[in-house]
């Protein structure tokens, strides 16, 4: 056999070895990078969420590159800006479906979801959903997965305890005048009649602004026991300004309240919880990585939430199918368990993720647990 | 009790709407442009002023400077974009959409630079209540309505009793007039957008110290401002600050007698049936 000839042969037997091998270096340069996109509001209003929701996303690649990457592929996350509005995220999800073609998209927003789940139906693309709430998430696309419970089970959770524990008759409702927020109320209203109680107020804010007086001083003037509270930014300015209106009654709401908490404003007031956790020296890496000083809701959520991205992802490479929206989703749903120190996460039968719920009071520095529902 | 807290409230908001309302009124009947980035100077009054009280500056100084430097913000606009496309004879749509271009600068550059996140002063004595008898308001309301009353008056002083005044009539009734009499409608323009830009951030900065702040919301004051201009009567000061406070005041008071998602769009329905009345508006003659 001529030289040139054995030189080919050796070369074709020595790729063949090293493609047979993943994770190793040469693997990792012969293949393509995974894409995965993100579609947040990273301008406009809802920044400061999309920011952090951002970080989120990032920390998982980022992590998971360090590891080594997928089977031995970097991971790439393309962000695209939604700015929270529905008309944005059709073009920019038009523009990682058709133009990056990737098989997987990291959502923000009730609305924006709702927008994007017939797009992603047809086009077969995987959404995962790790934030927004609203009930019509639940059947908006087959390709849709929310790793977090939907607004009616948050609600019916801290309705139950504001009934039965604290045994609050009437309330007054807050709500964003969005399809989280007019959910949230529509929710609350339910669970509330339902268990006896009455609604003597309902009371909209509009998305974007910081004057919540007269809103507030009506709800006073309603005298409700408690007020039902459904909105998902300005929360400092919030408890302020409740905390200026005299007879503003204790407040109340789910998990998109959380920062109301920890001010002398709404020392007392209660919230529901999605059951989440941190382990020190992951919040401490995020920290480092981000500058920031907490790892915040919405991070933790997107990092574990993209961690179920790549699970999944690694398990259909595992199988050696081709990396697109529909192995994917059915990738998902044959993994079913996502267990995490953040936290556990289930997709049995549904697209929607079962979680446990905790109850907890505010100090002006702190919060307590007071009751744990556990995932049904 | 809940009425006159209400109408309190609207009061003072109305003031600062009326600060947003005369300087747009000025600037617009001076040199018919329709500058729509007076919201982004608005904005970047405010951030300016946190800036400095985060810095630890004592917050009138920072003001004062966050004042200084909107108003020239404002001198730069004029000079390198409005003056440019008048020089090139522009139409009052390019002007218009110049206008909106440099707003969105003015709204993302500020959400660059400081942080798109809501943002409260760090000073504490803002949230002090004072106990008026009738309602009570925040030391910051008191600020906001106290800056907007002093404001207006003397912009009105300055109208009619300076030199600057009587130029400013005299190029806003007539510019071509002006430019051939030497009275220099370009240096009155700028002059009028230094302070049009003051009186748009001393606005924001109130309301920031009141109610937090946030790089996307001037423009909904803007839009209320700009109603009470049409509705004040284009080129009337005193229209345009009267009729920002009523729509402010009306806008709470209506709560009482509808839930607050009809309010502000039952506001601007009378506002619309007004208009159909007296198209002029209410403080101009036909």
């Amino acid at each position: 056999m001529p030289l040139r000839q054995l030189r080919s042969l050796a070369a074709a037997v020595a790729a063949a070895v090293v493609s047979a091998l993943p994770g190793t270096l040469a693997h990792a340069q012969g293949q393509p990078e995974i894409l995965i996109g993100a579609l947040l509001p990273l301008t406009g209003p809802a920044a400061p969420v999309g920011l952090e929701q951002q970080q989120g996303v990032q920390f998982a690649v980022d992590r998971a590159n360090a590891a080594g990457g997928i089977r031995g592929r970097k991971v790439k996350a393309i962000f695209e800006d939604s700015q929270a509005k529905p008309d944005v995220a059709l073009l920019s999800f038009n523009r990682l479906a058709d133009l990056e073609n990737v098989p997987v998209i990291i959502t923000a927003f009730s609305s924006v979801t709702l927008a994007i789940a017939p797009l992603a139906t047809r086009k077969k693309v995987v959404l995962i959903n790790p934030a927004a709430q609203s009930n019509k998430l639940e059947n908006a696309s087959p390709y849709l997965f929310n790793t977090i419970p939907l607004v009616k089970d948050e609600t019916s959770a801290i309705t139950n305890y504001l009934v039965n524990s604290l045994h609050k008759k009437t309330a007054a409702i807050v709500y964003e005048n969005v399809a989280a927020g007019i959910d949230g109320r529509d929710d609350f209203k339910k669970a509330f009649e339902k268990l006896g109680g009455k609604v003597v107020a309902e009371e909209p804010v509009e998305f974007g602004l910081t004057n919540y007086r007269p809103t507030l001083l009506k709800v006073a003037a309603a005298k409700p026991d408690v007020a039902f509270i459904v909105i998902t930014q300005g929360h400092p300015t919030f408890v302020e300004q409740a905390a200026q209106v005299p007879g503003f009654p204790v407040g109340a709401g789910t998990t998109f309240v959380n920062p109301l908490c920890c001010y002398a404003g709404s020392a007392g007031w209660y919230q529901s919880a999605i059951k989440s956790g941190i382990p020190p020296e992951l919040e401490k890496e995020f920290n480092t990585r981000f500058g920031t000083k907490s790892m915040g809701f919405f991070a933790r959520e997107y990092f574990n939430s993209t961690n179920v991205a790549l699970k999944a992802i690694d398990h259909l490479l595992g199988k050696g199918q081709a990396l697109n929206g529909e192995n994917l989703r059915a990738a998902i749903f044959e993994v079913k368990k996502f267990g995490s120190d953040i936290a556990n996460i289930t997709f049995d039968k549904t697209n929607t993720a079962a979680r446990g719920v905790d109850i907890q009071q505010y100090t002006a520095d702190s919060r307590k647990i007071l009751a744990t529902e556990e995932a049904k | 009790m809940l009425f006159l807290q209400l109408l309190v409230d609207g009061l003072v908001s109305g003031c600062a709407i009326g600060l947003v309302a005369v300087s747009f009124s000025l600037y617009y009947s001076t040199t018919r442009v329709f500058h729509v980035a007076h919201a982004g100077i608005y904005t970047l009054g405010g951030y300016l002023a946190w800036y400095g009280a985060m810095q630890g500056i004592p917050f009138a100084i920072a003001c004062a400077l966050a004042v200084a430097g909107a108003a020239f913000a404002g001198a730069v606009i004029q000079r390198f974009l409005y003056d440019e496309l008048e020089r090139r004879e522009a139409t009052p749509l390019v002007m218009l959409i110049a206008s909106l271009g440099a707003l969105a600068v003015l709204q993302n550059g500020v959400a660059m630079l400081f942080t798109p996140n809501i943002l409260q002063f760090p000073n504490p004595w803002r949230t002090r209540m004072l106990d008026l008898g009738i309602a009570s308001v925040s030391y910051a309301q008191v600020l906001v309505a106290a800056s907007g009353l002093a404001a207006f008056g003397a912009l009105m002083w300055m109208s009619r009793r300076t030199l600057l005044g009587r130029r400013i009539r005299a190029v806003a009734s007539n510019p071509f007039l002006a430019e051939i009499t030497r009275l220099g409608p370009r240096s009155v323009y700028l002059a009028v957008m230094a302070i049009a830009s003051a009186m748009a951030a001393l606005s924001g900065i109130m309301v920031g110290l009141d109610q937090a702040m946030q790089p996307y919301t001037g423009v909904l004051v803007l839009l209320t401002a700009t109603i009470a201009v049409i509705a004040g009567g284009i080129g009337s000061l005193t229209g345009a600050f009267v009729v920002a406070v009523a729509l402010s005041v009306l806008q709470n008071v209506a709560l009482i007698l509808m839930p607050g998602r009809w309010s502000i769009a039952a506001t601007f329905a009378l506002f619309v049936v007004f208009i159909l009345v007296k198209p002029e508006g209410l403080f101009r003659k036909r």
